[in-house]
């Protein structure tokens, strides 16, 4: 199988913090990858280095066969990215947004126009396109940000919490969009904390762990290794946290208690 | 999309910019986004009724040409500078002088805050364009403004320099402006640049701080010395040595061009200064362009986890039971203060004013009353002090303001009792941890040179800026604290400044003719403080 991202012995530290530790992956076309871990484990900053927002790493990265550490930006043509902070210039219009942003992806003004606009339409939000999305609501400034990310037809796409405020209307469709785009041939990063969704959608699951890999294999494959049945229970287990109930109670007990 | 008139004149020099690495399209794009956004206000969730929405919005985007109004007044008291002789090297260099220091402090301190944004790389940079571009764009954005500011400054005596010396006199002139609003930007990121460069983490955003404090003193203090580089006897009869460290006094470069193309004045150290004017904008333009990539990578040093800072609530706590007795008004206070400490967008604004309100009485004192220097502790100069005022109503407005103002929704959400208590505490912080901490450090200086004489008269103008501050917040449109955001077209000036000044004005006054009266200052301080009380009671509610 053809690979579309090849990192090899990847490492970062901020200081003398390292927030990676010899990374090395391969992603092959059509995958979508569930990409998990704890809070601060090193997910966005992978991503971030992936798309060359964070620089000053060691290592390999080959995107598209292409060595992206040259500074060359052409192979962002081809990546679509929704990230975890959902920056946006609100108060702009989504019209005003997308094709904005469908221009600097190398596309014509009217054909982003005419893109937005449909998929708008379809996520249901056309009422607003013409509306700052300063007023939006979560859930509809997510789907604007989705399409800013869909809008050029990517071959990779980056989601971090993708889902985050939308209804479980636009929820279910998204997923099926999302294996009809992985049928299609793309591949897709999927960064969640809502285990069931990455455990559902995802055709290969990494979990991450202060900055290692220390998981990756399908669902079933770490269903037998680990011998829990969820990925809820395996992310409990190989991030070594078993506490949750204790911690709960003191929680309920410290909110409680009269100080 | 809107096109903008600006653009379409940018477009004549596509191939400039295209020869830099520059991708020009995405450039104009980004360009043409970033004059959308100026013209357009973020709707806060408080300001939302939609009634008021429309008047307001027109009030706002005048208020980039409101404040432009004072710059052109001040751009008016060139004129006296152009007119009065023919020593051009002179007074080119002090209307230069004049042009660089209202240039860089208003740079330093309204639009820090794009050059150091890091919001733009998030969402641009993730898309196919390099970060050269993005710098390029950033780069113009600013320098559109500042052109603007330039010429408003320097339009009143552009226009007397044609009168009076003839067009090319006018032509130089206009060149050597648009130089220098470059020259000022590109020296301005060059600095953030190196200090960007060699510093890392939570560090960094204190420097930056007080590289700007250091930036706004530096500035006053070379203004000073344009004065003293020529050895005063009449305007056109004055000496001129020039020493080898003039060499590195910027207002002398582009001053220099005057005597050499007008007067045919081609003495070596006039060539080799109109060299430099020429020469150092644009290779600092070069330099700028190598160093982006790095410039961006330093950047995100800005963004990245902060290290553990030390708990320093118990003092806040102890002094906030100290200044405030109601409950509601305490917990504003410890909010405003900790605001006021840790915001970096709000720092950036605010800082350099505080310091400028340090260095600038002593200026003054000391620019005005040069041959009393030896006998000053007799005189009545401690009156200087009261410049320490003038940063006050600019301040007060900011405090409106914050990088996080989406937070403000607390304001609604929370049962508060009294709003009161948010203006209170809010101001009450402003004034324990700025106004006083200046004004205590500027009395130390005053009462140092004055040989402890004036005890009394520095309490007087510490009862008088108090009351000062309560009259200014007063008068001011006020905006629950840290709800608004920073922009670039708007911020409080104009008007407010001037209005500030009058009050100033009154004090001084006032505080002259209480020294002429025996024993005034040991009767006003009880009646001061009375009065201060009765009006904190009654104005801020």
């Amino acid at each position: 199988m053809e690979s579309i991202v090849t990192i090899r012995n990847l490492s970062k530290s901020y200081g003398d913090k390292e927030v990676l530790r010899d990374i090395n992956l391969d992603v092959h076309k059509g995958e979508i990858i569930g990409y998990i871990g704890p809070n601060g484990a090193g997910k966005s900053t992978t991503v971030k280095i992936m798309l060359g927002l964070v620089g000053d790493y060691s290592g390999d990265i080959r995107i598209f066969g292409e060595d992206i550490r040259d500074g060359k930006v052409d192979y962002k043509k081809k990546i679509g990215y929704v990230p975890e902070t959902a920056e946006i210039y609100e108060n702009l219009t989504a019209r005003e947004y997308l094709t904005f942003i469908g221009e600097l992806y190398g596309m014509k003004y009217e054909e982003a126009n005419k893109k937005a606009g449909k998929l708008m339409d379809l996520f249901g939000v056309k009422d607003v396109y013409d509306a700052r999305i300063s007023s939006y609501s979560k859930g509809m400034k997510q789907k604007a940000l989705i399409i800013s990310a869909l809008i050029n037809d990517p071959e990779v796409l980056f989601l971090d919490e993708p889902l985050s405020g939308m209804d479980a209307n636009s929820v279910m469709v998204f997923k099926e969009v999302l294996a009809e785009l992985a049928r299609k041939g793309k591949t897709i990063f999927y960064s969640s904390h809502i285990m069931e969704v990455v455990e559902k959608i995802s055709s290969r699951i990494i979990l991450i762990n202060n900055g290692e890999i220390v998981a990756d294999g399908s669902f079933n494959d770490l269903k037998g290794t680990t011998m829990d049945s969820s990925l809820e229970e395996i992310f409990n287990q190989l991030t070594g946290f078993n506490e949750h109930e204790k911690i709960a109670k003191e929680i309920v007990a410290t909110i409680e208690e009269v100080i | 999309m809107k096109d903008f008139g600006v653009l379409r004149f940018l477009d004549v020099f596509r191939g400039v910019f295209e020869k830099m690495g520059v991708d020009y399209p995405v450039m104009r794009k980004i360009l043409n986004v970033k004059l959308i956004l100026d013209g357009r206000r973020v709707s806060t969730i408080l300001s939302n009724e939609n009634n008021k929405k429309k008047v307001k919005e027109d009030n706002d985007k005048n208020n980039f040409l409101k404040s432009l109004w004072t710059y052109v007044l001040m751009g008016a008291f060139l004129i006296l500078f152009i007119v009065v002789g023919d020593n051009f090297l002179f007074q080119m260099s002090f209307v230069f002088g004049v042009i660089i220091f209202l240039l860089m402090t208003s740079l330093i301190a309204d639009f820090s805050s794009v050059l150091l944004d890091i919001k733009d790389k998030e969402i641009l940079l993730s898309k196919p364009v390099d970060s050269k571009t993005l710098n390029m764009a950033k780069i113009l954005h600013i320098f559109m403004y500042i052109t603007v500011i330039t010429m408003a400054i320097s339009g009143p005596s552009l226009i007397a320099s044609i009168i009076r010396h003839g067009i090319t006199f006018f032509l130089i002139y206009l060149v050597e402006v648009i130089l220098i609003a470059l020259f000022i930007i590109i020296l301005t990121a060059l600095i953030y640049l190196v200090v960007l460069r060699f510093s890392s983490g939570e560090k960094l955003k204190d420097i930056i701080n007080y590289v700007q404090i250091g930036l706004a003193i530096g500035m006053s203090l070379g203004y000073q010395l344009i004065g003293r580089i020529f050895n005063f006897i009449d305007i056109n009869n004055l000496e001129f040595n020039p020493s080898p460290w003039k060499y590195f006094f910027p207002p002398l470069w582009f001053a220099a061009p005057f005597e050499l193309i007008l007067k045919g004045n081609n003495q070596s150290y006039i060539v080799i200064y109109s060299i430099l004017g020429v020469l150092i904008p644009i290779i600092s333009i070069v330099i700028y362009i190598k160093f982006i990539p790095i410039f961006e990578r330093n950047l995100q040093k800005l963004n990245s986890a902060e290290g553990q800072t030390k708990d320093k609530s118990k003092v806040n706590i102890f002094i906030s039971k100290v200044v405030c007795k109601d409950e509601e008004e305490r917990s504003f206070y410890k909010f405003a203060t900790s605001m006021l400490k840790n915001e970096r967008t709000f720092k950036l604004k605010v800082y350099p004013s505080l310091g400028m309100a340090i260095i600038f009485p002593f200026l003054m004192m000391f620019s005005m009353n040069r041959s009393q220097i030896s006998n000053i502790s007799n005189t009545k100069n401690y009156l200087w002090i009261y410049m320490v005022f003038a940063m006050i109503p600019n301040i007060l407005a900011f405090l409106g303001y914050s990088g996080n103002y989406k937070g403000a929704w607390i304001y609604e959400t929370i049962p508060i009792k009294n709003k009161a208590a948010i203006y209170r505490g809010t101001v009450k912080a402003a004034i324990v941890n700025l106004f006083v901490p200046v004004f205590i450090l500027v009395s130390l200086i005053f009462l140092i040179i004055y040989k402890m004489q004036i005890v009394e008269q520095i309490i007087v103008v510490g009862i008088n800026m108090l009351l000062f501050i309560i009259i200014e917040f007063k008068i001011l449109d006020k905006k629950l604290p840290f709800s608004k955001a920073f922009e670039v077209t708007e911020g409080p000036g104009g008007y407010n400044i001037i209005i500030g000044i009058l009050i100033m004005g009154v004090f001084v006054l006032g505080h002259y003719i209480l020294t002429r009266i025996p024993y005034g200052a040991y009767i006003y301080i009880p009646v001061g403080l009375i009065a201060t009380k009765a009006v904190w009671k009654k104005c801020i509610s």
